[in-house]
């Protein structure tokens, strides 16, 4: 169906030598960053906030057979047709249909990572009807015929420039300038037309609320309701991990959810839709379908990757990875990238085909601190490298790594010794915190800076420690 | 098999063991909401009307209060002077709204694509985080809060709760409209470079006249 990728090697060199993709990067993920920490320190009821997201989220997965069936009957209930995928491809088929049958010649969409999973934008086109991005970054990548390349800023990884060059081609007329402002301006002019005309509008879900059968999205710029609204049906499709029991839990885990992705404390907008128009109604779409997708989930939840369906998809992880922003978004191949896409890309694409991705993480804990839901991210890489050795799938200087990893941690007082030499070792080749060279390790640190570690180790600093507990130096 | 059985067997082998009975479930659902208050942030002011205004303020929303409902057309109008508008307005088909003097305003229940300014009324406003309750309906078109650019809410101070999981418990109890927004402030995309532009789709501009106290 796809042309065969380059390799991960080759993507991520090309991606290192791309420094206008560097400077995209970095102004949308430094702003990020700053905002993120701002928005945690002014909610100091933060860690207890995300302690209990993460129960909601167990909670939910411990039960998700009671809360999809339940939420099944109140969405059926509001009106609305609930479908069932267990694959990418039933979710195609399914929205594909609803919309041949329909009669639907243009489709507007509000940004859903899960409908670029399920590949509905190829199956739409192939079906023949015209799809309308309407989130002004997924308008910009599909005027660049591109994919996201995050999944909260799509567009990260183009400029301004870019962007301009984009919108004088593809808006008709051109926007006047190419200053933010004016080019937003531009696209609200040149979608408005299409969302008033179109036969259907397709979204995603943040939340499936269970006791009501509402669908919950957050939006900044409004194009949910201006795609929901006006054509005659409405389709969501949405993975079943995304339940909550009540109203109540999804605003818990908004509150994180928003800070984490944006900064803000609530985005411009959180709409609530439950079924279709009702009688009397001054607009709205008189058929509404929610379509709900396994696509590997079940697998998950199954297995050690049931943690990762905590996740409420809200980027903090990729913002905080030092290897995402060198490569950016693309480079990681699968439709979710950094650090949360290398544990969910295995899982759809199968190992054999992205068993790189879990090595392209410093492991430095940075993102399992800042995930809003306690996803351990680095043990599931870890878990990934495992299953990738244990079926040879390892080649070259990783396996050999991990097996000289793997023998030293089998007898402790060498694996001490030796952590010991490597690093006081590496802490001279370190500058003011950041490692910038390694010998032997060069592809790496070429474009990486490791954190310098601490002149002890863990263990030494803990022994040392105990040691004054006791009254000794 | 269909799909949902496949999915829902699924899900039963991948948790193991017995099902817990429903209300189990729920007396764990709800334990998980005990002691809100330390798990959501305290209120910025010690009223609620104004603690909704600063943060509304955040994000640029403006917000009128006025003593009584006598007082709301004034207050639109010179909303309207104040950003040169023209004296036209979509307005919501409420009787509250409709029985108002828009005298030297042209008022219309019709919502253009490129409608200038609308004015509705917000089914309640939610101070923890400045946002305001909308709901479709007979009277209640949604497009009437996202097609103009400048968009005017009345919000009834006495409609004010404190906390978002005040207005779920409050919603909880009561029909479900097709569609429920909460709206915290003008329509904003960070989508170029992460710089921030007002109006992106929605109305660059929302004005709440607060109406009591
Ligand atoms: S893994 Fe955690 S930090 Fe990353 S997107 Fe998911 S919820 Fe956010």
């Amino acid at each position: 169906m796809t042309a065969p990728q380059p390799s991960f090697k080759a993507r991520t060199d090309a991606a290192l030598a791309d420094r206008t993709l560097k400077l995209a990067i970095d102004r949308t993920t430094d702003t990020a960053e700053r905002k993120r920490a701002g928005a945690v320190a002014a909610f100091p009821q933060f860690e207890a906030a995300r302690a209990r997201g993460r129960a909601i989220k167990d909670h939910v997965i411990a039960n998700l057979d009671h809360y999809l069936e339940q939420f099944e009957r109140n969405a059926t209930a509001s009106g609305a047709k609930v479908h069932w995928a267990s694959d990418d491809a039933e979710a195609r088929a399914i929205v594909t249909h609803i919309c041949l049958d329909a009669n639907a010649k243009l489709v507007t969409r509000a940004k859903s990572m899960l409908g670029e999973e399920i590949g509905l934008p190829h199956a739409l086109a192939d079906a023949g009807i015209e799809r309308v991005e309407t989130d002004l970054a997924e308008h910009i990548i599909q005027l660049a015929c591109e994919r996201p390349s995050h999944i909260v800023w799509p567009a990260m990884h183009r400029t301004r420039e870019q962007v301009a060059e984009l919108f004088k081609v593809g808006h008709h007329p051109p926007p006047a300038a190419d200053d933010p402002a004016t080019m937003v301006q531009s696209a609200r002019r040149e979608l408005r037309v299409k969302f008033m005309s179109a036969d259907i509008g397709i979204s995603g879900a943040n939340f499936l609320v269970a006791n009501t059968g509402a669908t919950c999205t957050v939006t900044n710029e409004g194009n949910a309701e201006l795609t929901t609204t006006p054509p005659r049906i409405h389709i969501v499709t949405a993975g079943i991990e995304k339940l909550v029991p009540s109203t109540a839990h999804a605003f818990a885990l908004l509150r994180l959810l928003v800070r984490s992705a944006t900064g803000g404390e609530l985005t411009q907008y959180t709409t609530f839709h439950c079924g279709p128009r009702r009688d009397g109604d001054a607009d709205g779409p008189h058929e509404m379908h929610i379509v709900l997708v396994d696509n590997g989930r079940t697998r998950m939840l199954a297995d050690e990757f049931r943690d990762m369906l905590r996740c409420i998809r809200c980027g903090a992880c990729m913002n905080h990875c030092v290897v995402y922003r060198q490569i950016g978004g693309h480079a990681y191949g699968g439709f979710y990238p950094g650090p949360m896409g290398s544990v969910l890309t295995p899982v759809l694409d199968g190992l054999a085909a992205s068993r790189d991705l879990p090595h392209a993480c410093t492991m430095n804990g940075r993102r399992a601190e800042v995930c809003p839901v306690e996803i351990p991210l680095p043990t599931l890489l870890r878990a990934w490298r495992r299953r990738g050795w244990r079926s040879g799938l390892e080649n070259g200087l990783p396996r050999v790594a991990v097996g000289l990893w793997a023998q030293l941690a089998r007898r402790p007082a060498l694996y001490r010794l030796g952590s010991r030499i490597g690093v006081r070792a590496l802490r001279l080749f370190g500058k003011g915190g950041w490692i910038s060279s390694v010998p032997l390790a060069g592809g790496w640190t070429r474009h990486r800076d490791l954190p310098r570690p601490p002149g002890r180790t863990f263990m030494d600093q803990y022994r040392a420690k105990q040691g004054r507990k006791r009254g000794r130096p | 098999m269909t799909a949902r059985n496949r999915i829902l067997t699924a899900v039963r082998r991948g948790l193991g063991g017995t099902r817990r009975p429903p209300a189990a479930i729920a007396a764990q659902a709800a334990m998980l909401l005990d002691d809100p208050e330390f798990i959501r942030p305290a209120l910025v002011a010690t009223t609620l009307p104004e603690a909704f205004e600063l943060k509304a303020a955040v994000l640029g929303t403006t917000v009128e209060r006025v003593a009584s409902m006598d007082q709301m057309s004034g207050s639109v109008r010179r909303y309207l002077a104040a950003h040169a508008l023209p004296p036209s307005l979509a307005l919501q088909q409420s009787r509250d709204l409709t029985g108002l003097d828009w005298s030297g305003i042209e008022t219309h229940a019709s919502i253009a694509p490129d409608e200038v300014a609308a004015l509705g009324i917000a089914v309640r406003g939610i101070a923890e985080s400045g946002s305001l309750v909308i709901r479709s309906g007979a009277d209640k078109p949604i497009l009437l809060s996202f097609l103009p650019l400048h968009h005017i809410v009345v919000l009834r101070a006495d409609t004010l709760v404190a906390h978002l999981d005040d207005y779920a418990a409050i919603m909880q109890g009561e029909a479900q409209p097709r569609n429920a927004i909460l709206i915290t402030g003008p329509s904003g995309t960070t989508d170029i470079e992460g710089s921030y532009v007002r109006g992106a789709h929605g109305p660059g501009f929302l004005h709440v006249v607060m109406v009591g106290s």
